[in-house]
This record gives structure tokens, C-alpha cells and sequence, in this order.
């Protein structure tokens, strides 16, 4: 995981970045907040290239993603490329993601989200976002959720996909949330 | 610069890599794909740097530089396991069974070695008892402190259960579950073997009632005869034994009528029936200390009883020793029941 302390370069020895206390903690407080971002954000990216109309869209290996992560966060989270791999085999493992391997030419493994990934990172990804919306004042920050595109269970804070009509219920606890998605519609009319 | 000084950079580092990963990942042979993959993308990275798909010495080696060094990771697939107490939780009931497998094997050898020395050598009692504790507090030091730091050391390299099984072994228990799911029956929740019931009723039934009647007979002692030619004594300490017996049959006949359910009642039962067991070593401790009243029945026309004679006692003490430890040996089978037992309270 390469922290953003790892990149800042000491500028005068006076500086606080200069202490190896301050640097040692700071770097392992990031590599603590980093650790399981990286994973969510990565399945984050491997989910929005399975929603991809074209095949070709779709395939997406190890160098990729590591691509797509620098871009879209604007190489805030940028993790050491050998290590991609053991954060994919670990989620390979868990069954979240599974991996195609190419039968001629270089032989790439691409990856792909398995259904019962896509329940879980629906799951983290409604997670997450609410909780960076409760602890953004904290910070004072604020962020808004796209309460037009999705909706988050009351109970679980899955995310779901407001125009999904034919799920009536919470697919991670049950919760009824038809009531939710009406009046979710509605307001965006 | 030549192809081959290119292939050779890249091969360096997957050396390297390869070096460093753990030593399961190298045993399954899956890190011959992980450093498949690895160079796979330090050729794309390093075409990209080099804005053509023939990439120069110098992005090749940037594009390594990028990768991480073959430590850091290394260490994120050492990075495997909940951790527990500095043993995964995936470790611990592993842990738990090779500590609980050595704490026996200790535990046998420190009560054999001394049965072994009564026998041979006679040794004192005291002698005896101190040789048992001490070895026993040994054993069970040494052992729980080498087989932590294996499982410290194991947890640490990301080891896993099933590192240490087969391939072949793996793929029958996953046939097994799958079984076991299917037919709706009980499995274990880690090896996923099917469970099979934990006891034959009819035989703790049957079992049960035979060692009742074996009770009832050492209760009432029906043969007069012999009755008026041992001591009372001996006959009163009979019929308490007698008691335990009963209880123990007893018990084994209510397991045989609740049969294949209730789990937490049959571990109850062995609790029962381990302080059953212990108790009735009372009355063997008596025996132990009354030698002159044991019988000794010779046949010769008619029933003779010519007990002990006093420079065999040591002989009969020792018999009494060897009977007790068998009985504190024999508490062992309810502990390890008891144990087993868990695994139907959770996949159940």
C-alpha cells in the first residue's frame, strides 16, 4: 500500500515529516484507512466493467484494474502493483470475484464478479457510503448520496438500484422496501 | 540490450518473488500462475511506459520498480486468517487438537512409566507421585510452549487447515458436504465430513442393562455360601461398589433411550458419569488399604477361603494401584465424548 506520506517529500529537516516517529504512524494509520478501501474500490471497478454493454469492456485484468484505480481516484489510493494480485486471489478465494484465463496469447487472467460477490460488495459499497455521509461532518465534509439512482436499506444499508422494480425486498435482511423506491421515484420526478 | 537481457531482469525478480512467497502457496504450485501474472504485467506496464510493444531495459526496470519489492508482497499473502490470540481463528481448532493429542500422549506415558516402575522396581509411593506430577508438569510445559510458537509461526505465514491436506482429500470432502447437505444430515463445519450418529441406542440400551444386572448381582450377593466365607467388610465395600455400577448402567440406559438428539443432555450424562466414575475409586482406595480382607476362594471338595498372605500385599497393592489408574484412564473416553459431542451442536 503506498500511503500518501510515502510520496511527500521532506522539504527542511525542521519539517514534522522529518520525524521517523511522526512518519511511522502516520503511514501506518493511512495503510490501516487504505487496507480496505483498496479492496471495495477494486470491486468497485471490476463491478462497473461487468455492467459494461460490450464484451470487450467487460475484460478486465490485473493491470487494468490497477489502471482504472489510479484514474478514478486521482492516485489517492494507489496501492504497490505486485500486491493487486494477492488482494484479488484473497477475494477470488472468498468467492466474490472469479477469473477467466486467456487460452492463447499472453495468457491474461481477467476477472469477473461472481452473484454472490455482487450481493456482498452491494452490500459494502451501501455500507460505505453511508457511513461517509454520517462521519462527514466530522471532518467537515459533506457528502451527498445519489438518492436518485439508489436507495439504501433502513436496516442493512444495502445499496439497491432504484429503477431495479421487480426487487420488493432487501436482498442482504428482507426488509420490505418497495415503500422506499416509491417515494425515491417520486422525488426524482 | 538484447531480448534475452530483458527476460533475464524480469526472471530476477520473480526469482526473487518466488523466494519470498509462503511456503504453502509454493507447495499448491498456484505461484507459478501468481508469477505468470506478475510478469504479465510488468510487460504491459512497461510497454506503456515505453509507448511501443518493444519496451526498453530502463521501463522494464521502472515497471518493476512500481510492482513493490518481492517482501511487501510476499507479505500480503502471508496476510490470510482472523487473527486470534497471535494463532488465526482458522489455526485455533487445530491448535486446540495437536495440543489436546500431545497433553494426552503426555499423560499416558507419565502413567504407564510409573506402572512400569512399580512392577519392575518397586518403587515407593511417594516416589511414584512425584515422578507423575513432575512429568506431567514438564511435558505439558514443553509441549504447549514448542506447539504455540509452531502455531504462532504457522499463523504468521498465512497458513490455512487445509494447507496441509491433499488435493485429492480436499475435493472428497467437498463431495462429502455436498452429500451430507443433500441428505440433510450432520456436518463438520470445518473438514465438512458428514457426522455419523454419535451413538448406537440400542447398544448403550443393551450395554446398559447388563452392567445393571452385573450392579444388582455384587448388591444382593446371592450365593450364600460363599457370603459366610468372606470377611463383611469386604462384602459391605462390594455392595457400595456395587451402587456405582448400578448408576453407570443406569446412565448408558437413559443415553440408549434418548438416542441421536438432545446433545447437550449426553454431554451432561458423561459429566455424571466421569464424577460416578471417580467416586467408586474410593472404595478400590479402601480395598487397596485392606489387603487382609480380600478373598481368595480355592475349590477343593468344598469353597476354602485363604485370602492374602502377608509378603503378597505389595503384589495385591500394586494390582489396586494399575485398577485405579485404569479407572481414572476409562474417565478419559466421557472427556473425549464430551468433546466430540460439540461438533453436532454447532452443524446439527
Amino acid at each position: 500500500m503506498v500511503t500518501i506520506i510515502k510520496r511527500v517529500r521532506e522539504l527542511g529537516s525542521k519539517a514534522l515529516i522529518a520525524s521517523p516517529e511522526f512518519r511511522d504512524y502516520v503511514e501506518k494509520q493511512e495503510t490501516e484507512i487504505n487496507r480496505g478501501i483498496s479492496s471495495l474500490c477494486i470491486l468497485s471497478i471490476i463491478t462497473e466493467a461487468d455492467n459494461k454493454q460490450h464484451a470487450v469492456e467487460k475484460e478486465l485484468h490485473g493491470y487494468n484494474i490497477l489502471k482504472d484505480l489510479n484514474n478514478k481516484t486521482r492516485k489517492m489510493l494507489v496501492i504497490e502493483e505486485g500486491t493487486l494480485y494477492p488482494i484479488l486471489r484473497k477475494l477470488e478465494g472468498d468467492g466474490i470475484i472469479k477469473s477467466e484465463k486467456e487460452e492463447t496469447g499472453r495468457k491474461r487472467k481477467y476477472y469477473f464478479m461472481t452473484p454472490y460477490g455482487k450481493k456482498v460488495f452491494n452490500h459494502l459499497a451501501g455500507f460505505y457510503s453511508k457511513l461517509t455521509e454520517a462521519i462527514g461532518p466530522l471532518f467537515d465534509v459533506k457528502v451527498k448520496l445519489r438518492q436518485d439512482r439508489y436507495i439504501y436499506c433502513p436496516e442493512c444499508a444495502n445499496k439497491i438500484e432504484i429503477d431495479k422494480v421487480d426487487i420488493n425486498f432487501c436482498e442482504i435482511c428482507g426488509h420490505p422496501i418497495q415503500e422506499l423506491r416509491e417515494r425515491g421515484l417520486k422525488n426524482n420526478e | 540490450m538484447s531480448e534475452e537481457d530483458k527476460k533475464d531482469l524480469i526472471k530476477e525478480y520473480l526469482r526473487e518473488v518466488k523466494t519470498k512467497l509462503p511456503e504453502w502457496l509454493k507447495e499448491k504450485k498456484e505461484h507459478k500462475e501468481i508469477l505468470a501474472e506478475l510478469e504479465e504485467h510488468i510487460w504491459s506496464k512497461a510497454e506503456e511506459l515505453s509507448g511501443t510493444d518493444q519496451p526498453t531495459l530502463d521501463t522494464i526496470q521502472i515497471a518493476i520498480d512500481h510492482m513493490g519489492t518481492p517482501e511487501t508482497i510476499a507479505k500480503e499473502y502471508k496476510r490470510r486468517g482472523t487473527p486470534k490470540f497471535y494463532i488465526t481463528e482458522e489455526l485455533w481448532p487445530l491448535y486446540k487438537n495437536v495440543l489436546s493429542f500431545a497433553f494426552l500422549v503426555i499423560l499416558v506415558i507419565n502413567i504407564i512409566i510409573p506402572i512400569l516402575n512399580v512392577v519392575f522396581d518397586n518403587t515407593s509411593g511417594g516416589e511414584i507421585f512425584n515422578n507423575v506430577v513432575t512429568g506431567l508438569q514438564m511435558g505439558f510445559l514443553w509441549s504447549f510452549v514448542i506447539i504455540t510458537i509452531i502455531f504462532v509461526a504457522l499463523s504468521m505465514e498465512g497458513y490455512f487447515p487445509e494447507d496441509f491436506k491433499s488435493k485429492k482429500t480436499l475435493e472428497d470432502e467437498e463431495k462429502q458436504v455436498e452429500l451430507a447437505k443433500e441428505r440433510g444430515l450432520a456436518y463438520e463445519t470445518k473438514t465438512g465430513k458428514p457426522l455419523k450418529p454419535f451413538i448406537s441406542p440400542a447398544g448403550e440400551i443393551i450395554g446398559g442393562i447388563i452392567v445393571i444386572g452385573i450392579g444388582l448381582f455384587f448388591f444382593i450377593q446371592p450365593i450364600q455360601g460363599l457370603n459366610n466365607l468372606i470377611d463383611p467388610e469386604f462384602l459391605l465395600l462390594v455392595r457400595f461398589g456395587s451402587l456405582f455400577i448400578i448408576a453407570e448402567g443406569i446412565l448408558d440406559m437413559t443415553r440408549g433411550l434418548i438416542g441421536n438428539r438432545q446433545v447437550s443432555t449426553h454431554q451432561i450424562i458423561h459429566v455424571i458419569t466421569i464424577i460416578v466414575k471417580l467416586s467408586s475409586i474410593s472404595i478400590a482406595g479402601l480395598m487397596m488399604m485392606r489387603p487382609e480382607i480380600f478373598p481368595i476362594i480355592i475349590i477343593d471338595d468344598t469353597f476354602t477361603n485363604i485370602g492374602i498372605a502377608p509378603e503378597y500385599y505389595w503384589l495385591f497393592r500394586t494390582i489396586a494401584v494399575l485398577v485405579i489408574m485404569g479407572m481414572i484412564l476409562g474417565t478419559l473416553e466421557n472427556f473425549t465424548k464430551i468433546y466430540k459431542l460439540e461438533k453436532y451442536k454447532i452443524s446439527k
